[in-house]
């Protein structure tokens, strides 16, 4: 009798397939993922991604250059001016236009502001993913706040900036302006410091993200995985280095990188951003020296607006990796063909394999790190 | 100066105020059933029906005062956390329904009220009927002898106390968790499932170093009964157990004496009877109950399901854990029941370790003070309330007011560690209390063992 116990059968367990999201809280969006659990261990993971599609390729090829110039910060509405940007030169690129010098001043200095404002949300919803609900989340979002407001000062809009058009960028900002730019600036690193005395070194921080999440290189490379969560693993493919463009080649500043042979882990993408809103701060002091005086638009803003026929590509560097956009115009007033190469879309397929072994609680930890925003996704 | 002295000014106003609009009533409920209604009854000269009457509205003083205390602080303490924690996180916080958003809690509890209520389909509706009431009924249960506490055994009261009174109050804590397992289990819901689960392996994991500390707690007192523990502790904050549980007890005193008289071989005899020995043993006795505390905090928090141990309902990974599915009236007694969680175990904190309604200053302190002849004359002057009309005991009175400064103290002190830490993981939470936490209770309560030994003979 008792060796028939024994040897009966072990305990028969079965996976279970849980459905996270699309309307999940901490999915940044609406993002579904099918995951497949043993207990709380993810067996498999699959994103399920096309929920916030909202055609901007098509709307793009449908719309009047002029007109769609207004919906391009949509596509991924954490950094605007990137979106703007990316079209923008590729537009320039086909024209063989020549932006003025204070033009592309300005598009440096807003564009890394953006930077910063989009790494600040990054960190306060990160932490939030982690389950500081209530504390630190808000005082990355103080600085934000400022940030937007100078935004706005420039481009009227918070978030929708519509500020870099083709040819150049749609409004010179007072002097005063820049000013609030410097004293920002003077104060910001302090304000880092102040997150990184809270979370940096924090023991439960350190332990949720510590070692999760590891992206080895050739992972990372396979999947076309750009932005900081490469440069976390140890490739330092930044194009601002890598392919200058803009007055980029002027400014001294450097690309951070963690030389880790076995991979980033989700606190190394953590710090990297960090130290990224640190050198953002840097290259915008500099741009405030180093701004000349001029034109700042070197095409005629109409409604008509055309631009000649050809093909045009340009990729920049955007928070979350490489923003590339490509175009083919037909000479008419609208293009006959758009085609946008979004970071979060590739760096979002590679979460999948990182998450297999992990427990649900690392789910989160892991996406938030990638920092994946939904529509830069789906379009 | 200070950068938001309006808006710590407004939350001290929010505090000063709710707690009068939740402590009058009480007073006024527990007066009128317990004091006034068989003072009535018995004026008439009863038949022995009446005078049962009498006795059993006595009776049913402390469970009213209970049921009309527990919404009206849940509702205080929902407000005063926001605005807390807006305070932490440079926030205004609700600010709206009011003066200073004072009403915002009621007029969420009136929306809680008449939301609908949802029963998902799938759902085992009796289990998932049941879970919020189970989950509620032991916190009205728990806090009944530690009434008789903090009301320094007031009549009306000292029937809730029992001889092992803590015992109590921990075993009715511990039933919630069924309720947890209960709600997650009927909502059909794998998050709230996992939730459920989650909650039953973290709190019987952090019951361990939550019971072991307040046992060791009770072996410096010597004693299971609150009320005691209570009173041992009473004349100032050197007697408290978070100074060694009366390791210091009485050394103000005699100190004093030893140097009026320039004679400290007393002092000596009657405190340190083992010489360096005892010395020693009542340092570790100090150091061994700030670790308790320590460990009671930890494992209060994770009873609670309080960040950084609210795993259960990790709004991140399980949506809201076991009361996703909950809405309305359901949901409120999850809630309501909750804080008041949150108040038992700060009131269990002040009972057993900051000397319950103990005042602070020891008692050669206060005799510097004129207190005698305000307490003399504000005796008189009140005495027809306080003697007649029995309205105000004054023992009670103080012992009620400490108690309220002490347990919303250890309330903020719960709201700063929510407005701090991030998440554990369930593996590391469980790490965390079985290497780190279990163990270190053991060791605390062997130490604690072997040094009240040394310095027993200045103890109870």
């Amino acid at each position: 009798m008792v060796s028939d116990i024994t040897a009966s059968k072990p305990l028969k367990t079965e996976d279970m397939i849980i459905n996270m999201g699309p309307q999940h809280p901490a999915t940044h969006g609406v993002l579904r993922m099918v995951l497949t659990l043993d207990g709380e261990r993810v067996r498999h993971a699959e994103a399920v991604i096309g929920h916030l599609h909202r055609a901007q390729e098509w709307q793009g090829q449908n719309r009047t250059w002029f007109q769609y110039q207004a919906l391009i910060d949509r596509v991924d509405y954490l950094s605007g001016m990137f979106t703007s940007w990316a079209m923008s030169r590729a537009a320039e690129n086909l024209e063989d236009l020549v932006v003025p010098e204070r033009a592309e001043w300005l598009r440096v200095m807003v564009s890394e502001m953006n930077r910063i404002s989009s790494h600040l949300l990054w960190l306060g919803t990160y932490l939030i993913d982690l389950g500081a609900m209530f504390g630190f989340p808000f005082y990355p979002f103080r600085e934000r706040e400022k940030l937007l407001d100078l935004f706005e000062e420039i481009a009227g809009q918070r978030m929708m900036f519509n500020y870099i058009r083709i040819g150049g960028v749609q409004r010179d900002p007072k002097p005063e302006w820049f000013s609030r730019v410097r004293a920002f600036c003077k104060e910001f690193p302090d304000r880092v410091t102040e997150y990184e005395s809270i979370v940096t070194d924090n023991p439960i921080f350190l332990k949720r993200t510590k070692g999760i999440g590891i992206l080895p290189l050739d992972l990372a490379m396979d999947f076309g995985v750009t932005g900081p969560t490469l440069r976390a693993s140890g490739n330092p493919l930044d194009l601002r280095k890598t392919s200058p463009y803009s007055v980029y080649p002027k400014i001294d500043f450097q690309v951070h990188t963690l030389d880790k042979p076995e991979g980033g882990d989700t606190w190394d993408r953590y710090i990297l951003r960090i130290r990224e809103m640190r050198e953002s701060t840097r290259i915008i002091e500099q741009c405030l020296d180093m701004i000349t005086e001029g034109p700042i638009m070197g095409k005629k803003q109409i409604a008509g607006m055309r631009v000649k026929a050809g093909e045009g590509f340009s990729a920049i560097e955007s928070p979350r990796g490489i923003l590339g956009c490509y175009i083919i115009s037909d000479g008419s007033d609208k293009a006959y063909r758009f085609r946008w190469r979004n970071p979060s879309f590739c760096n979002l397929a590679v979460v999948g394999e990182l998450l297999i072994g992990h427990p649900i609680a690392d789910i989160m930890a892991i996406f938030g790190s990638v920092d994946v925003i939904l529509p830069d996704v789906d379009r | 100066m200070i950068p938001n002295a309006p808006e710590i000014g407004k939350l001290a106003f929010i505090i000063a105020f709710w707690i009068c609009a939740i402590f009058l009533p009480v007073w006024a409920v527990s007066w009128a059933v317990g004091v006034f209604l068989p003072m009535i009854i018995e004026g008439q000269n009863p038949g022995p029906e009446l005078a049962l009457v009498a006795d059993i509205l006595r009776t049913a003083t402390p469970i009213l005062s209970v049921l009309v205390f527990i919404p009206l602080n849940a509702m205080f303490m929902v407000l005063y956390e926001r605005r807390a924690l807006a305070l932490f996180t440079v926030r205004m916080g609700p600010n709206r329904v009011g003066p200073d958003g004072l009403l915002q809690t009621a007029a969420d509890a009136v929306k809680l009220l008449l939301k609908e209520d949802i029963t998902p389909r799938g759902a085992d509706a009796v289990i998932f009927t049941l879970a919020p009431i189970v989950f509620f009924a032991p916190s009205i249960i728990g806090i009944l002898p530690i009434l008789a506490a903090i009301t320094n055994n007031h009549p009306l009261f000292a029937i809730t106390n029992l001889p092992t009174g803590i015992f109590f109050v921990l075993a009715s804590a511990s039933i919630p968790l069924v309720a947890l397992v209960m709600a997650g289990w009927s909502s059909n819901n794998k998050y709230s499932l996992v939730g459920g689960l989650r909650a039953a392996a973290q709190a019987i994991s952090y019951e361990i170093p939550l019971v072991l500390s307040l046992v060791t707690v009770c072996l410096m007192a010597g004693t299971l009964d609150v009320v005691k523990i209570a009173q041992q502790q009473d004349g100032g904050f050197l007697n408290w157990n978070i100074l060694g549980g009366g390791a210091l007890r009485g050394l103000d005193a005699a100190i004093a004496t030893a140097l009026k008289n320039q004679d400290w071989a007393p002092v000596i005899q009657a405190f340190y009877p083992y010489g360096a020995a005892s010395f020693v043993a009542a340092i570790v006795l100090i150091f061994c109950s700030h670790i308790l505390l320590g460990l009671y905090l930890t494992g209060a928090c994770a009873e609670i399901n309080r960040i950084p141990f609210d795993l259960p309902e990790a709004e991140s990974e399980l949506v809201s854990g076991y009361n996703t599915e909950y809405s309305g009236m359901k949901f409120a007694i999850f809630f309501l029941a909750e804080f008041t969680n949150l108040f038992i175990v700060s009131c269990i904190a002040t009972v057993m370790f900051f000397g319950g309604g103990d005042n602070p200053f020891p008692q050669w302190f206060l005799d510097q003070l004129p207190l005698a002849g305000i307490q003399a004359g504000l005796g008189s002057a009140l005495s027809f309330l306080i003697n007649d009309m029995r309205l105000v005991d004054p023992d009670t009175f103080w012992a009620a007011i400490w108690v309220i400064i002490k347990v919303y103290s250890l309330v903020f002190f719960a709201i700063l560690i929510r407005g701090t830490l991030p998440r554990f993981r369930i593996d590391q939470l469980m790490d965390f209390g079985w290497k780190r936490l279990v163990p270190l209770s053991l060791i605390a309560f062997l130490l604690v063992v072997f040094a009240r030994v040394l310095v027993v003979s200045h103890g109870y």
